[in-house]
């Protein structure tokens, strides 16, 4: 299978901002891949709304190049620009003395004025944002709940056919159980159109459900931009870690892989040996069992110590006594599943196999010791 | 009430005259000033700093009293039309251009940016936007504007711009109640009228969105919609009103007038006197204010004629100290007025509306009086009231008390018209009075002969410029021929008519004019 060419849609190339004084961003450079959906997320005063409002020009950078499709957007007409980019914002973002088709119908209406499908696409546009267009096409913003309006505000922008859609806090004056189910939404429209989508947010539970890549930044610097796990299991510094809380990741547990919490060099005996001596290993290690491999580190099944010492022959060798029928779990699986799966089988010896071959082991102790950060890591501080 | 209902029916069609004319000063002066005013109020939200100096300057203009600012316009402006809508726009700016910066700043920062990050242009955000979301609060400064400007525009009428203030400020001159009524009632309803008209478009300009609260009957909209169309037909007759019956004519001239009725009547007569002799058309500036006023208009060519008093010129104008000598007098006016303004002195009208003294003709006769000499043997028994500024004026009670050896038991002093009903009351004795004013007549008094000549002589002259010298010169002949029918018996009676029985000036003029054969019936 070929992958797909990965291209730059949006690049950042050492933007800086300065407002009088003050500077709002020093040297940001970033890029965005096509179909990517990016979070930009900081406290306020971050500058990631400016960074934002650099893409389709509402703000110009004091220095530094921003390529919008391969072309510098400091050379293009603003308006062509921003008509070819779809902007969301709060729901005041919608014009109060139009109709919902006349909010939707303006910027393509301003495009091609003789377009006649344009009733089907605002039909469309609803549809897809799961308004009844029957029903609201011809009402007013005000007659609408919140929910509604930022659902009409999501579908003007996608009316226009824009490549990228930018996106300024939109969900954040909604009621949670609105707001999740607009993201929810959001991510299965982005699933079927695969727009390049920006997202600027401030709510860090908002930008792991959504984004492909999250950019952090705080006091007009990027400070880590990488996928939601990596900023979760691995945060770039302080800085991310706080912003981050070290409990998020508990937000999204199905990130916790089992390579995270395995014992990567468990204790293992080769397949060949007297159970006798896998005896004494177990004794000298002081475990309970062996993970019994081949010479090519094959997984092979596991012997513990009852087994060896309940056979009364010390010289047969392990891999006639082993237990060969054991649980496995890949090293990719989340500490959902293996939790789950130890408590199907009732086992909490849970060796890591990929390929044939032993990665590591998941024991009960380091379920136990994983799940307890839940509880203490907070306190630490 | 039912006086005032005669009156109505009787003036019916100069009345409605004067609204139609008053209808359109005001339409006039509120779309200039819409489109003047709301172009700003957008200007300034864009260009912040001007909006400061440009508020300002519209608050102290806000701040001058209208008649002050009138006062202004006439040396720039002239007189008539022109400057009386340049006033009422001046003073309707404001509550216009507050209203748009308001009505542009109240919408929401967010939604501008939406309209400009979506990619709409500066101007399609201005025209889809900001002005129709704007579009209510600035109908509701048009409106005050336009109410206001009703009022307003009563004004006009000072500088010969005519509308219903005509009959009020005439009202207030003769005290003519119904006069005044006749021009404050269609004033008052025009305002309430034009307040609905604003009402209507008001809500037509708000955005339906805004309205759905608000359920309105389809019956009210009808209703509605019926005011708007009569009010373009009114609008439009009007226009076609006025316009009916002005003829073209080889040259026009326009006669001016201050604001007495003796100058109304005067004007009147000069302009039958004309027109019934002459090819000449003749347009009237009516009470435009005082002699300096008048002065003004003539100088700056709103005017080409009117008529002055020799006396006022020779004091107020020229400012020469007082001199009872007639001819030295009318001399000297003419020579300067040429010399100064260029204008030319015709020869008096034959009348002098002086200062004078008057008593009740039984006190007169008691005491055997004929002149003021005769009155300055028994005056220490007499109580006068007088004018506040005829107490004041060197060439009236302080000249007098040293021309005669006057001594009165009391002076009292009394304006205007209540003196002459203190005087029939018995509460004074002597009065002053000017020589032609209806209320001798009325009250029946005797006039005092001066007879050491001590009151300036304010011999009626007109005064022409030289348009008329060039274009209508044969109208001079005609003027001149008045001073043989004129006199102050003839003046005291034509006042008399028009102040104290009621009759319209103009029938007045005519009337005079027919009798004495100067022009054909």
């Amino acid at each position: 299978m070929k992958e797909k060419e990965v291209i730059d849609v949006i690049e950042f190339k050492n933007i800086y901002k300065s407002f009088k004084e003050k500077h709002v961003l020093e040297d940001i450079s970033f890029t965005i891949n096509d179909g990517e959906f990016v979070c930009i997320i900081g406290p306020s005063g971050c500058g990631k709304t400016t960074a934002l409002k650099m893409v389709n020009k509402l703000i110009r950078p004091t220095k530094g190049t921003i390529l919008v499709n391969g072309k510098d957007i400091s050379q293009e007409n603003e308006i062509d620009l921003r008509r070819n980019i779809g902007y969301v914002i709060q729901q005041t973002g919608l014009f109060p003395h139009m109709t919902v088709r006349e909010n939707i119908e303006l910027i393509p209406k301003l495009k091609n004025k003789k377009d006649k499908h344009l009733i089907d696409k605002v039909k469309n546009v609803l549809n897809m944002v799961g308004l009844d267009p029957d029903e609201y096409m011809d009402k007013y913003p005000e007659q609408m709940s919140g929910g509604q309006q930022q659902r009409v505000g999501v579908a003007r922008a996608f009316a226009s056919e824009p490549d990228i859609i930018l996106m300024d806090e939109p969900f954040s004056a909604l009621d949670p159980i609105t707001r999740s189910q607009l993201q929810d939404e959001l991510l299965t429209l982005q699933a079927n159109v695969q727009k390049t989508i920006v997202f600027v947010t401030h709510d860090m539970a908002e930008a792991i459900k959504l984004a492909d890549r999250i950019c952090i930044m705080s006091d007009g610097k990027i400070q880590q931009y990488d996928t939601p796990e990596q900023i979760l299991k691995h945060p770039a510094n302080d800085f991310v870690l706080n912003f981050v809380g070290k409990k998020r990741i508990w937000d999204s547990p199905e990130l916790i892989k089992a390579h995270d919490i395995m014992i990567e060099e468990p204790i293992v005996c080769r397949h060949s040996l007297k159970c006798i001596k896998a005896l004494n290993i177990m004794f000298n290690f002081r475990v309970d069992s062996l993970m019994v491999i081949d010479k090519d580190r094959h997984f092979m099944g596991v012997i513990n110590a009852a087994q060896a010492a309940l056979e009364e022959n010390k010289s047969k060798r392990v891999s006639d006594v082993m237990n060969q029928n054991c649980v496995t779990v890949s090293s990719l699986e989340s500490i959902v599943d293996v939790l789950n799966i130890a408590k199907e089988k009732d086992m909490y010896t849970i060796p890591v196999v990929d390929d044939g071959i032993l990665s590591g082991l998941i024991t009960k102790s380091t379920l136990v010791t994983t799940l307890s950060k839940k509880y203490d890591e907070s306190e630490g501080e | 009430m039912s006086e005032f209902i005669n009156y109505f029916i009787q003036n019916f069609s100069s009345i409605l005259g004067l609204f139609a004319q008053h209808i359109q000063l005001t339409v006039l002066a509120i779309l200039i000033s819409i489109v003047i005013g709301v172009p700003l109020g957008i200007l300034i939200t864009y260009f912040k700093p001007s909006k400061k100096p440009v508020m300002a300057v519209a608050n102290i203009i806000q701040a001058i009293p209208s008649m002050a600012l009138l006062g202004f316009m006439i040396p720039l402006l002239g007189i008539g039309t022109k400057p009386a809508i340049v006033m009422v726009i001046l003073y309707s700016l404001l509550p216009i251009i507050k209203n748009t910066v308001a009505g542009l700043d109240s919408i929401n920062e967010e939604t501008l940016e939406a309209a400009k990050g979506i990619g709409l242009t500066r101007l399609q955000v201005l025209y889809k936007v900001q002005i129709p979301l704007a579009a209510p609060v600035i109908m509701a400064g048009v409106r005050i504007s336009a109410v206001s400007s009703v009022g307003l525009m009563t004004l006009a009428a000072f500088i010969g711009a005519g509308g219903l203030g005509y009959l009020v400020y005439a009202g207030i001159r003769t005290t003519n109640t119904d006069q005044i009524l006749a021009g404050a009632i269609p004033a008052c309803l025009l305002a309430l009228l034009i307040d609905y008209i604003f009402s209507i478009l008001e809500r037509t300009v708000t955005p339906k969105s805004f309205q759905l609260s608000v359920k309105r009957s389809p019956i009210k909209d009808v209703i509605d919609k019926l005011i708007i169309v009569l009010t373009c037909f009114a609008l439009a007759g009007s226009f076609i009103y006025t316009n009916m019956g002005t003829k073209s004519q080889s040259v026009t001239i326009k006669i001016g007038s201050m604001d007495f009725s003796e100058q109304e009547t005067l004007n009147y007569m000069l302009k039958y006197l004309i027109e019934g002799n002459t090819d000449v058309a003749v347009e009237q500036a009516l009470s435009l204010g005082s002699s300096s006023i008048v002065l003004d208009a003539i100088n700056g060519g709103s005017i080409d004629m009117y008529v002055d008093y020799t006396g006022t010129i020779y004091g107020s104008i020229l400012g020469l100290e007082p001199n009872s000598n007639v001819n030295e007098v009318y001399d000297t006016v003419k020579k300067e007025m040429q010399d100064r303004y260029q204008l030319t002195v015709l020869e008096p009208l034959g009348f002098n509306n002086t200062y004078t003294l008057a008593m009740r003709k039984d006190t007169a006769k008691k005491y055997n009086i004929e002149t003021i000499s005769d009155l300055c043997k028994v005056s220490k028994q007499l109580i006068f009231s007088p004018t506040l500024t005829f107490v004041e004026r060197k060439d009236c009670l302080i000249g007098l008390q040293k021309t005669y050896p006057i001594k009165f038991k009391k002076i009292i002093p009394i304006d205007n018209s209540p003196r002459y009903t203190a005087l029939e009351s018995h509460e004074c004795d002597v009065i002053d009075a000017y020589s032609t004013d209806g209320l001798l007549k009325k009250y029946d008094l005797k006039v005092l002969k001066d007879d050491k000549s001590f009151f300036l002589p304010y011999h009626a002259i007109p005064i022409i410029n030289d348009r008329i010298q060039e274009e209508c010169p044969e109208i001079i002949t005609y003027i001149n021929q008045l001073q043989n029918y004129l006199n102050e018996d003839v003046m005291v009676d034509l006042n008399y008519r028009v102040d104290e029985l009621k009759q319209k000036p103009k029938d007045v003029a005519k009337d005079f004019l027919i009798k004495n054969q100067l022009i054909k019936e």
